[in-house]
């Protein structure tokens, strides 16, 4: 209709804020409203042409069977019985298509853009938010929405105009007759209103049991063999039945509250219909009114009362999808990491000169994570970085990607302020390979590719996957390299994993590089192809490797023990075993592990 | 991975005379609910009809004939009815649901009674969220159409009768009209319901892949901003959001249409009324309540025709979830008890593999003729490289599957001539990842022994090393675990599950030992746990620790499927072989670990405390 397109998708959702909920929504809608109130307008012109259908049968009765008044011809009245019945389905058509489209297209706009702002979300956020919680928001809470749009917003609409036209239209039959018609409607709004809140807490326990059954049902076959081991299968069917029977109760519950809803409301709404028949049918023997007008009412009285009792329904679901819009905009709320602000663009490639200058980072203003880190590291040289868990190793390879901004002191990469370089810039210079890398459920050879920013040739992967010693694994998986990862494909080990990466990173071709050395429980073979893929990596290229033992950094340029955030010992490796510490205590350890085992062995044998 | 994921595979649904007939064998138990609301939805369907009869009465022969003591005749007995149909739509709406209710109850015990006979083959062959989706969505499937799909097609029927029968006894030639009419009307709903339920498969196929999409986007944030994957990412993605959009559309975009054009149709049958009644008044063929009657009719036979509709074209996928439900039912154990199985009161006794062949589903060879006798009061420690088939040795002891060939004696007998639940209920097992149940840590002790006091828990859980951590939690022994044990480090859920081997005091013991490292004070525990269950017991250790291997008595190293190594600590590592590098470098491997000058500072992180 008013289509704009690129207005619509750009549309930054921010800017439907609101503490207003109602307001919220409808400037969610941007782009869509005028549809919306087509939409609506329409469901109004529905309304009048199902009341014109029975203001035509009070006419064509009083005109043509009881009298022979008629102007017109009889063909040309059924034929507007027809096109009455056209225009109304027309009519509703073109509501529902355009709250559809509303629904459709304001949705999708919704889930587009929580997606891309999920990704653009700082890690801290996502380190402290629950998965399972993210994305319930983006599937259940989206989708209450989008009902919200497309049902019950536009059925309430339905209702009022339903309401209000054929009100209108009895009004004009007869006023007494009207307002006498309705008088039981606060009644059945309200006993609605009450029944479907009962209906949604019983709903709602009712799903409650239905999780818990879930997990036992869960718990039961994924810990098959441990019910299997003791021999326990009576005891989880008693377990299952106990939930079960549970579950049995709470619907039961539900259904006795609709049993006595629906036959409630139909007496109610049958009585004032029938009162309602009684006066007009009285009326119109006392001439007060025609035999038509008695049968316009007869039908209109139906199309006044009974759509109301589903009024309750949608206001308690309404008010449910008020609560979703709260729920999805509180992420929305959070500020997104900006990927492209930055001063500086390089005009040729970064060589990976570093310098660390008295570097502080805190994440909250209470905890100071990094304290006064200085070093320099020269371009394709190996930093290490050996400290225990939470010494801040992590947190500082961190700071480079600027997953984090460093909160005082300078970062300095070719002598300019590590800030002022764009992060999309930095992430595209700068390859990590985790321990464990998290891979996604796609093939082999997409996880290689992955982020690798152009077409890879076959060869070029496969080559890449050589050098990471992961190329023979590959060749034999079920289908290769096109093999899915994942529930519905091959598992892959932690070893394999980091190979995979090691893989794609060769593929990326950073200047600098972040290793996380520590070694998951693997086989030596392929331990020793592992390192050797390292190695294999590491050329040229300016790379910190956070490391857990001594002989993998021991030909690094530089090693930095960290301990509580604080470098505390800086040097070579034989310039570090010169001298009392932490690392010539680690060095010492290996020798006596050697002696122990030698020991160990021939005491034995 | 969402249930939907799991669905639309593999049964056609075809109307298949034995899938009803098995159908209608669930609902015999119920055959009095099932009369009952069918007597209530009858009477409600003729009901309805009998009501628009009466309104035509009353213009008829209240209005028209003036005649007020007639009218309040008709009025009292409309009144009548509607509490007596009150009544009924009470009956029916309870007697339905409810028997829903139970049905699917009834199917969802069914099911679960027969998946606990199941073997573990089956259950590695199926994906875990398969056999969910049969047990929640198929159950849910089947019952509703056992349930409201007949309730409302019978009420469609019955009313579509019932108003015919008035239309013809009100007039014939009218009457026929609406009949001719109402195939088409018929036939057209069907189309669209058709249409409409694919559109809705379609988008809940999208639904599952985008809602996989987001769990991928938020679980691997980290690699996708440190690749800067963003941009490519959100185009996938908007190509799944935009099939959303357009699957959704289309679905809501037919049923906007459906309604019209229905409504259209019938449209037409009423011109015709109308038409034909213009042109006869005046013959005393028709009067205005007829008209009206017949108006009436046509706006209300609407309904009961979407019903039917809908009925009909969920009827297919009903059916196809009753039929996967059946076949997961007519699945047949493949371990069970041979006829004449017998308890021997005590599995005590020497071990015998004899020329032990095994292979899973693949057909590739995991044990090859293996031979090997465990001498009663033995541990034995099996060693050696992921895949060598330890674990199947293993599985194959608890007898979770059953030689392909050779056999496995236990105390002289076969051990397929035994009982399942002799052999079962005898060992005590303690798996690599340790399985717990949600609900609190004595609940899962006492899962060793279900009738075991609260001082035999206690005593268990000190013999087995795991008291002392669970003292120190803030409810003790009440402590909630979680689902599956979320709540706990891995070396907390070990401690429990060996106290709950020591508590079932099994006759044979059987550990896969966690290759995670935990800190020492834990796995001290888990040392002292084993030694305590260890003693006077059969025992059969895939080990990683060497301090658990050297305590053996014997060391199996199982490359292969065959033992490719035998002996003791000492006369292993003169071989100088598989054993001795295995040996040396967990040797470096563990010395490194417990040596760590770091390592204090990790152990003290909370949950490994």
């Amino acid at each position: 209709m008013f289509h704009n397109s690129k207005g619509i998708s750009d549309f930054d959702l921010r800017n439907a804020i609101s503490s207003n909920r109602l307001l919220g929504l409808w400037r969610l809608m941007r782009g869509y409203q005028w549809d919306y109130i087509f939409a609506t307008l329409m469901q109004g012109l529905s309304a009048y042409s199902k009341t014109a259908t029975y203001l035509l049968l009070s006419y064509f009765v009083d005109h043509y069977i009881l009298a022979s008044t008629g102007k017109y011809p009889v063909w040309l009245i059924a034929l507007a019985f027809v096109a009455a019945a056209a225009f109304q389905g027309f009519f509703t058509f073109l509501s529902g298509r355009s709250a559809a489209r509303t629904a459709e297209g304001t949705i999708e706009r919704l889930r587009n853009y929580l997606y891309d702002h999920l990704q653009h979300l700082p890690f801290a956020y996502h380190a402290e938010t629950d998965t399972g919680e993210l994305i319930q928001r983006c599937t259940s809470d989206v989708d209450a929405l989008r009902r919200f749009y497309n049902d019950q917003a536009i059925g309430v609409g339905r209702i009022v105009l339903l309401f209000l036209v054929n009100f209108a239209a009895l009004l004009q039959l007869n006023v007494k007759l009207a307002l006498y018609s309705v008088v039981a409607v606060p009644v059945i709004v309200v006993t609605s209103v009450y029944f479907f809140k009962k209906v949604s807490a019983a709903y709602e326990s009712y799903q409650e049991q239905d999780a818990v059954l879930s997990t036992t049902l869960q718990e039961n076959l994924s810990g098959v063999r441990v019910v299997k081991a003791f021999a326990r299968q009576p005891h989880e069917i008693e377990k299952f039945e106990r939930t079960n029977w549970e579950k049995y109760l709470r619907g039961k519950k539900l259904l006795t509250i609709h049993s006595l809803f629906w036959p409630i409301s139909d007496t109610i709404c049958g009585f004032q219909m029938l009162s309602g028949f009684m006066l007009g049918a009285l009326m119109t023997i006392r001439g007060e009114i025609t035999v038509g007008n008695y049968l316009a009412y007869a039908g209109l009285v139906v199309w006044i009362i009974f759509p109301l009792r589903g009024l309750g329904r949608l206001i308690v679901e309404m008010s449910n999808g008020l609560v979703s819009y709260d729920r999805v905009f509180k992420i929305i709320k959070e500020i997104r990491e900006p990927l492209d602000d930055g001063s500086y663009q390089p005009k040729t490639d970064i060589r990976g000169e570093i310098v660390f200058d008295h570097v502080n980072f805190e994440y909250t203003q209470q905890e100071q994570v990094l304290h006064d880190v200085s070093f320099k590291i020269e371009a394709g040289k190996v930093v290490a970085l050996l400290g225990s868990t939470g010494s801040g190793k992590t947190t500082l390879v961190n700071l480079l990607p600027r997953f984090y901004d460093y909160t005082s002191g300078k970062i300095l990469l070719d002598g300019h302020e590590l800030n002022t370089y764009s992060r999309r810039y930095l992430r595209k210079h700068i390859g990590i390979v985790e321990q464990e890398p998290f891979l996604f459920s796609r093939s082999i050879r997409d996880n290689i590719t992955y982020g690798v920013g152009r077409d890879v040739p076959q060869e070029e992967v496969e080559q890449a996957a050589r050098m990471a010693a992961i190329h023979d694994v590959i060749l034999s998986f079920p289908e290769g390299y096109r093999t899915l990862v994942g529930e519905r494909g091959v598992t892959v080990s932690g070893g394999q994993k980091q190979r995979l990466a090691i893989a794609r990173t060769l593929l990326k071709n950073p200047c600098i590089l972040i290793l996380d050395d520590s070694t998951s429980s693997v086989d030596t073979e392929t331990e020793a192809q592992i390192r050797m893929a390292m190695q294999s990596l590491m050329k040229d290229r300016t790379t910190f490797i956070i490391a857990h033992r001594i002989q993998s950094i021991m030909n690094a340029d530089l090693i930095l023990v960290m301990e509580n955030g604080r470098i505390i010992q800086r040097g070579t490796h034989q310039s570090l075993l010169k001298e009392a510490g932490v690392y010539k205590q680690i060095y010492e350890i290996q020798t006596r592990i050697e002696n122990e085992l030698e020991e160990e062995l021939s005491s034995a044998v | 991975m969402p249930s939907d994921f799991y669905e639309e595979e593999e049964f056609q649904g075809q109307l298949n005379g034995n899938v009803f007939k098995r159908i209608g064998g669930l609902m015999r138990p119920h055959w009095r609910w099932v009369t009952g609301f069918l007597i209530a939805v009858i009477l409600v369907s003729i009901l309805d009809a009998y009501f628009t009869y009466l309104s035509k009465q009353i213009v008829d022969e209240g209005i028209l004939a003036g005649d007020t003591a007639a009218l309040r005749r008709i009025l009292i007995q409309y009144g009548t009815m509607i509490i007596i149909q009150a009544v009924a739509v009470f009956a029916f709406v309870y007697l339905v649901g409810v028997l829903g209710e139970k049905v699917r109850y009834d199917m969802r015990q069914m099911l679960f009674n027969h998946l606990q006979k199941l073997s573990l083959s089956y259950y590695s062959r199926t994906p875990v969220g398969w056999i969910m989706s049969r047990v929640t969505n198929d159950t849910e499937r089947v019952a509703d159409l056992v349930t409201w799909g007949l309730l409302d097609s019978t009420w469609g029927v019955i009313n579509i009768i019932t108003a015919m029968g008035f239309m013809f006894a009100i007039n014939w030639q009218l009457a026929l009209i609406v009949l001719a009419v109402l195939p088409i009307l018929l036939y057209v709903a069907y189309e669209f319901r058709k249409r409409i339920l694919d559109q809705f498969r379609k988008v809940r196929k999208v639904n599952s892949k985008i809602t996989a999409s987001y769990n991928e986007n938020i679980s691997g944030v980290r690699v996708i901003k440190a690749l800067g994957r963003e941009d490519e990412n959100l185009n996938e993605f908007k190509v799944l959001s935009s099939d959303m959009r357009r699957f959704g559309y289309r679905a809501a975009w037919l049923s906007a249409l459906f309604l019209p054009s229905v409504q259209i149709i019938s449209a037409f049958a009423l011109g015709g009324i109308i038409w034909y009644s213009g042109a006869h008044v005046g013959t005393a063929l028709l009067t205005v309540g007829s008209i009206q009657a017949f108006v009436s009719y046509m706006t209300s036979i609407l309904w009961p025709i979407q019903d039917l509709a809908r009925v009909f074209a969920e009827m297919q996928r009903s059916l196809a979830s009753a039929e996967r439900i059946f076949s997961l039912v007519d699945t047949p154990p493949e371990i069970k008890d041979k006829p004449g199985a017998i308890d021997p009161g005590t599995i005590q006794g020497d071990i015998h593999f004899e020329h032990l062949s095994f292979w899973y589903e693949d057909e590739m060879p995991v044990i090859k003729d293996l031979n090997l006798t465990i001498r009663r009061g033995e541990t034995i420690a099996l060693v050696g490289s992921t895949g060598g088939g330890k674990t199947t040795i293993v599985n194959l002891l608890c007898r979770f599957y059953e030689p392909k060939r050779g056999r496995i004696l236990i105390g002289n007998h076969d051990y397929t001539d035994l009982s399942l639940q002799s052999i079962q209920s005898r060992i005590g097992v303690v798996l690599q990842t340790p399985h717990l149940f949600s609900g609190t840590i004595r609940d899962n002790i006492a899962y060793g022994r279900l009738n075991a006091t609260p001082e035999e828990i206690e005593r268990a859980a000190r013999l087995a090393g795991a008291h002392r951590f669970i003292s120190n939690l803030e409810k003790g022994y009440d402590e909630e675990v979680g689902e599956g044990g979320v709540l706990l480090s891995v070396g907390q859920k070990q401690l429990i599950s060996l106290a709950r081997a020591v508590l079932s005091d099994p006759e044979i013991f059987i550990m896969d030992e966690a290759t995670s490292s935990v800190d020492t004070l834990t796995e001290a525990a888990i040392q002292k746990g084993m030694d305590a269950i260890m003693r006077g017991r059969t025992s059969i250790i895939i080990a990683h620790r060497l301090s658990t291997i050297k305590r053996a008595s014997r060391i199996l190293v199982i490359e292969d499927g065959q033992i490719a190594e035998m002996g003791t600590h000492a006369e292993l590592l003169k071989l100088k072989g598989k054993y001795y590098n295995l040996y040396t470098r967990q040797f470096r491997f563990e010395r490194e670990d417990a040596y760590d000058v770091f390592k204090d500072a990790a152990a003290a992180q909370p949950l490994e405390g």
